[in-house]
């Protein structure tokens, strides 16, 4: 057996994700047609051969839930270990509100962690999109020796972030928190490999310092300290979605067709929950330029640049560009939609007109009929 | 655990007359109308229907069949008490076992399986007919009419009549003569190859039949009429719908071409999911240059070329210039650049090279019929495959 267990931080609901977050968390947010981002990580850490896997949330994780079931999809419904959803159970009675950092989220789950039985433990986030290899960074976790491994990126991400110097040795140097740009070192994609030893140490000196922020507080008390802490670079496409803006551009970023590959290899394939259904039609007079689209689709009109999930009718002479249109949303004839994101099962009648901008697209919220 | 009806899916034949297309694998596993694969349709109908136990009696290439259909989930089929199985040829220890020598012998091998559900009732289906339709319905007048077997009757044109077996019915409604592929049709009322039996009928019909070594052990040639002659009560179910035999390349094509339109068959129906076992993949996606007409296209696939009229499975892709018209392009097949793929069907993870012309046709041409590529070969970049033509790999047998 794998001596790795994952755990997966769903819990964030960024307020820049306006009514896109309002019912679900970052990590059940829909993306490229058909997943929802917490795929991803559920899929790199399948993808090697893991099969214990926590996912922490705190609120409105009803969508959550509905896409995760038992974990079937990704072979985590197991006999032993397997998937396992952890809500806030650890935390004192009078603690209301938001997770303050990731640190809290984690002394809430405690009793969890300490009962982990591998030695080691892959954290991911859960809005993150990225696929991830995971296999070479266990076997370089395992081969350094040193108790926790950093994963970064090679792309600048959308945002502020936090970036790690590697020095000479392979060994993080230093680390700076909280940039935004391009800056010395590589973008950390907040993910790590941790020996659980290490891990509840983390956790107990957390919770009796009271701090609760992973980086700044755990990361860089253990790194002042002395820590040794390896790092990986990820080569590929990976960005955090924390933003409206950031949630439109990177569902753009897959009609690229050299960043889908990255995200989408034949050879680490993406799961998700599947709606069975049929292919999707296209009329006699429908136009599909540089477009993603699911299958259950009837599309009579003309789309460009438009990612569409699975069971979405566009009428007869609609125009449609730079749209996202997720599960069930109908668009009535002759609609003219530009840089509009329309939520779950939106109906836009015959001939409305909607336009927003690549900064600010339009986000009409799940269900709204206009 | 008793049952009220299970079903028994025949899906051991050859498939001879589809012949680049069933070289490797059985029927009932060659896809179909996009995300399909023939044998979704029994399927899908006996989960919609309430039919929770379901035999497969497979016998020729299974291995495609076998590892498809695996625990029956993607049809709510992996049930507690039930389920979908698989049921080969076998040998007994003391008795020499053998290949189904008929749709009757098929059943009859697998008396045991029956057995244990201890039915009341079994419906025999075939796996390679496309329809959606109501076995609960059938059960019930089957019940209704208590008789010893039911028989889904399809109402056909006088012409089309010497094409099937036909039901001649008495003055009470009941069957009262089964004439196979009549030349003078007294009756337009076309045996669908779909039965309801009340099983301690079929099971006494089955063991007599197999003691007669003049008979070829068939439903429609020996079973029915025998039932007849001894008197049993045969009722006619008249399904209306959509039903289609996709035994030959002409008939699949035109299947294919049905599924283009919703008032043939209308498969967004949510109330009868027609369920089918996919890989996950990405959606579709569309280039700069696509062009997309009255065709469906499913996941996976990417479209550069031109495609009208045309069926596409998952995981397609059509290069920059292509042109696929009137056509059905089964899953993983590639159509590089430049190359037209015309009135045909192209196989599996098939490539037509840059180029290529495979298949042409109408253009108001009466006598034409469809140019088939079997799976997993590549058609040369630039060659030309006429219309009609049916191009295979030649070193398997």
């Amino acid at each position: 057996m794998l001596d790795f267990h994952g755990i997966i931080f769903a819990y964030r609901t960024t307020p820049a994700l306006g009514e896109l977050v309002s019912k679900r968390t970052a990590a059940s947010l829909p993306f490229c047609g058909r997943y929802r981002l917490i795929d991803f990580a559920l899929s790199s850490l399948m993808n090697a051969g893991i099969r214990d896997v926590g996912i922490i949330l705190q609120r409105d994780y009803q969508s959550l839930l509905d896409h995760i079931g038992s974990g079937k999809v990704w072979d985590m419904s197991r006999k032993s270990g397997g998937l396992r959803i952890l809500p806030p159970f650890g935390l004192p009675e009078y603690h209301t509100g938001n997770y303050s950092g990731t640190m809290e989220a984690l002394i809430a789950v405690d009793e969890y962690i300490r009962d982990i039985p591998q030695k080691h433990v892959v954290l991911m986030l859960g809005d993150l999109a990225a696929n991830i290899d995971l296999a070479p960074v266990l076997e370089q976790h395992v081969r350094s020796g040193v108790p926790i491994t950093a994963i970064c990126s090679d792309q600048l991400p959308n945002g502020p972030h936090h970036r790690y110097l590697p020095g000479a040795d392979g060994l993080v140097d230093g680390a700076l928190f909280y940039r935004d740009g391009d800056a010395e070192g590589v973008p950390s994609l907040e993910a790590y490999i941790v020996d659980k030893d290490l891990l509840v140490e983390m956790i107990d000196g957390s919770d009796a310092r009271n701090l609760h922020r992973f980086h700044k507080d755990a990361i860089a008390y253990y790194l002042e300290n002395g820590g040794k802490m390896g790092c990986y670079v990820h080569k590929g496409y990976a960005q955090v979605v924390r933003s409206v803006e950031a949630y439109n551009r990177c569902n753009m970023d897959m009609l690229d067709p050299a960043k889908r590959r990255q995200l989408f290899p034949a050879e680490r394939p993406v799961r998700t929950k599947t709606h069975e259904g049929v292919s999707t039609y296209y009329g006699v007079n429908a136009v599909s330029r540089n477009s993603l689209v699911a299958d259950n689709c009837i599309i009579e009109g003309e789309i460009e640049n438009c990612i569409v999930f699975s069971g979405v009718r566009i009428g007869e002479g609609a125009r449609l560009k730079n749209c996202i249109l997720m599960r069930g949303t109908e668009v009535g004839a002759h609609a003219r939609l530009n840089h509009v994101i329309a939520d779950k099962e939106c109906a836009f009648s015959v001939g409305t007109e909607l336009t927003g901008s690549e900064k600010l697209p339009v986000v009409v919220p799940k269900g709204m009929k206009i | 655990m008793k049952k009220s009806c299970i079903a028994m899916l025949l899906a051991g034949g050859q498939g001879s007359r589809l012949y680049a297309l069933t070289q490797k694998a059985a029927k009932p596993s060659v896809p179909f109308g996009g995300k399909y694969r023939i044998i979704d349709f029994p399927l899908s109908n006996c989960a919609n229907s309430g039919i929770d136990t379901v035999g497969v009696l497979t016998q020729y290439r299974p291995l495609q069949l076998n590892s498809y259909i695996g625990n029956g989930q993607p049809w709510d089929l992996d049930v507690a008490d039930g389920g979908v199985y698989i049921l080969p040829p076998y040998l007994g220890a003391n008795e020499k076992g053998s290949w189904f020598s008929g749709t009757a012998n098929a059943i009859y091998q697998n008396l045991s399986f029956i057995e244990t559900y201890d039915p009341d009732n079994v419906l025999i289906l075939s796996g390679d007919h496309i329809y959606k339709m109501d076995y609960a319905k059938m059960l019930r007048e089957h019940l209704e009419k208590d008789a010893a077997c039911t028989i889904a009757v399809l109402q056909v044109s006088l012409q089309e009549a010497t094409r099937f077996g036909i039901m001649n019915l008495g003055e009470d409604g009941y069957v009262c003569e089964f004439e196979e592929k009549p030349k003078q049709p007294k009756s337009d009322l076309a045996s669908m190859g779909i039965y309801i039996f009340n099983w301690k009928k079929l099971r006494e019909y089955l063991i007599a039949d197999e003691a007669d070594p003049l008979s070829s052990k068939d439903f429609g040639k020996n079973i029915i009429p025998k039932m007849l002659a001894g008197g049993e009560k045969l009722w006619p179910y008249r399904f209306q719908g959509y039903w289609r035999d996709v035994g030959t390349i002409g008939s699949l094509w035109d299947a294919n071409m049905d599924m283009l339109s919703s008032t043939k068959i209308n498969l967004f129906d949510p109330s009868w999911p027609i369920n089918s076992r996919s890989s996950v993949c990405p959606p579709h996606f569309t280039g700069e240059q696509a062009v997309i007409r009255h065709s469906i296209v499913t996941e996976g696939c990417e479209v550069e070329g031109h495609i009208e009229n045309s069926v596409l499975s998952s995981n397609v892709r059509v290069g920059a210039g292509a042109q696929i018209l009137y056509s059905v392009l089964m899953p993983g097949a590639v159509v590089e650049n430049g190359a037209t793929v015309e009135y045909a069907i192209v196989g599996e993870n098939t490539v037509v090279g840059a180029g290529a012309h495979v298949g042409a046709a109408p253009d108001g041409s009466e006598s034409w019929s469809v140019a088939t590529c079997g799976p997993d070969i590549r058609i040369g970049a630039g060659v030309t495959i006429p219309a009609g033509a049916m191009v295979y790999e030649s070193k398997e047998v």
